[in-house]
């Protein structure tokens, strides 16, 4: 699925640079994360490196916004690798606020089990404030899964999340950094399982 | 008989009620006479028709002209009479009604003319003319008074009510000739005219003892005109001024965001994930995003002077003050108004004989 959604995107984004009016921007990003799990009394606490990517489309209130992850994390018994990814479509309410619509999926792969995948149909608000006029920002996101579901086992779930940090812009040229925290938290309650995750983002990137 | 004496008593009756030009003119012909008979030598003759002509009142009375002449030549008849003293005290009666008037050399003699200019040299008078009905703007327009002195002397001139309070002194000093007397309509403050009311101008002459000899009362009334004072200029409006200072809102909005996005990493991961411990990691871009905050917000220098705009207000204050004192100015001005003063006729005292 996250295949498919990147496809679309990637014509999507493609599309738009074909077309005036579009502003697109891709960016890559990278920093540790940490995924606890607890599954009755059974608690597990694994972190590592995560490296992505992404990128936004943006035409008059519309944006649409791709962002990709893939690692692994480990503990000192068990190792096992992440990917994660979300595909949004936003609405600028306000040149400060944006609300998004999209899914929004996790899966951990251990070897020699089958995957572990979270998948949430959330809503997102985000908000942007300046500090340095067309340099510097600040933002805050959150997000509520409206439908979610876990696939091992096969239940239904519910979950959240925010991030917030600080943009930075330079001055003349079209390059980005943002530095971000995010935890995100998935739970399947009919089986007493909970899972959250928190990282730190530093991303680059550019608008073209 | 009886119709002829009827007619003859209309005629009488008739004769008598008509009226008598000559009674009017009589003054100016006895004194024409008396003119004739000091001419004639006729010293006694001249001095009783020129003090009959001085006597007559009425419409018939010998003009302000005719008196001093009738006067000059009586004095000169007394004292070529050996009526030393009694032509001294004709001569102080002339110089004091009018002290310009000089007797003609050609007419009288020599001795009559020493002896007019050592009684007027020893009898100091003024005289005044006012205006009879003026108007003056106080403090920069003045009622002049013109004063006619008959010798040499001192004079002091006040300004006073009715009740004999002084109110302002107009002059104290010499006067020669003449001299113009000027009041600038304002009290003894200086900044005011005085109510309405019944005022006088009194002019003391005083002898080379310093004793006032004679005063002349020129007797003033005085009314203020209605005011209309002009509105006072607004102050600079708010929206002209430049703040003065660097305000403290940009600053505050810059960091605004930063402190909300600090506050959010570090409160959230308790909202988000209830129950889980977050890791100290959230601290690091948290302090990160309020350090970014307050450096934007000292970047905008709040409280710092601004000198530009400080300047741009001070020149709009100053000319809003320069207006508002050329209209406090204007207003002050206005608020003395017009000065009405009506001059009544002068009247010359003499305390003491000299």
């Amino acid at each position: 699925m996250t295949r498919a959604v990147v496809l679309v995107f990637l014509v999507v984004t493609s599309t738009a640079q074909a077309q005036s009016g579009w502003k697109v921007s891709f960016g890559v990003s990278g920093g540790p994360e940490i995924a606890r799990w607890r599954f009755g009394t059974t608690r597990e606490r694994v972190s590592g490196l995560v490296l992505g990517g992404e990128a936004v489309a943006a035409r008059g209130h519309l944006v649409a916004r791709l962002r990709y992850g893939q690692g692994r994390v480990t503990n000192d018994t068990a190792g096992r690798d992440v990917a994660e990814g979300e595909a949004l479509l936003g609405y600028k309410a306000r040149p400060w606020l944006t609300v998004w619509v999209g899914p929004h999926a996790r899966t951990f792969v251990v070897p020699g089990q089958s995957d572990r995948r979270w998948l949430f149909w959330s809503g997102r608000v985000s908000a942007r404030g300046t500090l340095f006029p067309g340099r510097v920002e600040s933002f805050v996101d959150l997000w509520q899964g409206v439908t979610g579901s876990l696939n091992r086992p096969a239940e239904s779930a519910s979950g959240g999340g925010a991030e917030a940090g600080l943009v930075v812009r330079l001055a003349r040229h079209p390059v980005w950094g943002r530095l971000a925290y995010r935890i995100e938290q998935g739970r399947a309650t009919a089986v007493g399982r909970r899972e959250t995750v928190e990282a730190v983002t530093l991303t680059v990137g550019f608008d073209r | 008989m009886t119709r002829a004496l009827g007619l003859c008593f209309m005629l009488l009756a008739g004769a008598a009620a008509a009226p008598r030009p000559a009674a009017a003119q009589a003054a100016a012909p006895v004194l024409a006479q008396g003119v004739r008979a000091y001419d004639d030598l006729d010293l006694d003759g001249a001095a009783g028709l020129i003090r009959r002509a001085l006597s007559m009142q009425g419409t018939g009375a010998l003009t302000p002209a005719e008196g001093d002449r009738a006067l000059m030549y009586l004095a000169a008849t007394e004292l070529l009479r050996d009526h030393a003293d009694s032509a001294r005290a004709v001569a102080r009666r002339l110089i004091v009604a009018n002290p310009r008037f000089r007797p003609d050399e050609l007419v009288f003699p020599p001795q009559v003319l020493t002896f007019y200019e050592g009684v007027r040299r020893a009898t100091p008078a003024v005289i005044g003319r006012a205006p009879a009905d003026t108007a003056i703007r106080p403090g920069t327009e003045a009622l002049t008074v013109r004063l006619y002195a008959s010798t040499f002397h001192d004079v002091t001139a006040t300004l006073a009510r009715d009740d004999g309070r002084v109110l302002r002194t107009l002059y104290s000093g010499p006067v020669g000739d003449s001299l113009d007397l000027h009041w600038n309509g304002l009290d003894s403050s200086g900044t005011a005219p005085p109510p309405n009311g019944r005022y006088a101008i009194t002019v003391t002459s005083l002898d080379r003892q310093r004793r006032a000899v004679r005063i002349l009362r020129v007797p003033l009334e005085v009314t203020q005109g209605r005011v209309d004072t002009l509105p006072h200029p607004a102050p600079p409006a708010d929206s002209l001024l430049l703040p003065e200072r660097q305000p403290m809102g940009p600053g505050l909005r810059a960091f605004a965001p930063a402190a909300l996005a600090g506050v959010a990493i570090v409160v959230l991961p308790g909202v988000v994930a209830n129950g889980e411990d977050a890791s100290g990691a959230r601290f690091v871009v948290g302090g990160t995003v309020t350090v970014a905050g307050l450096v934007a917000f000292f970047s905008h220098h709040p409280g710092r002077s601004i000198p530009a705009n400080a300047a741009h207000n001070r020149t709009l204050r100053d000319a809003w003050r320069r207006e508002d004192a050329d209209v406090a100015r204007r207003n002050a001005e206005r608020a003395r108004g017009m000065l009405g003063i009506r001059a009544g006729t002068p009247v010359l005292l003499t305390p003491e004989a000299p």
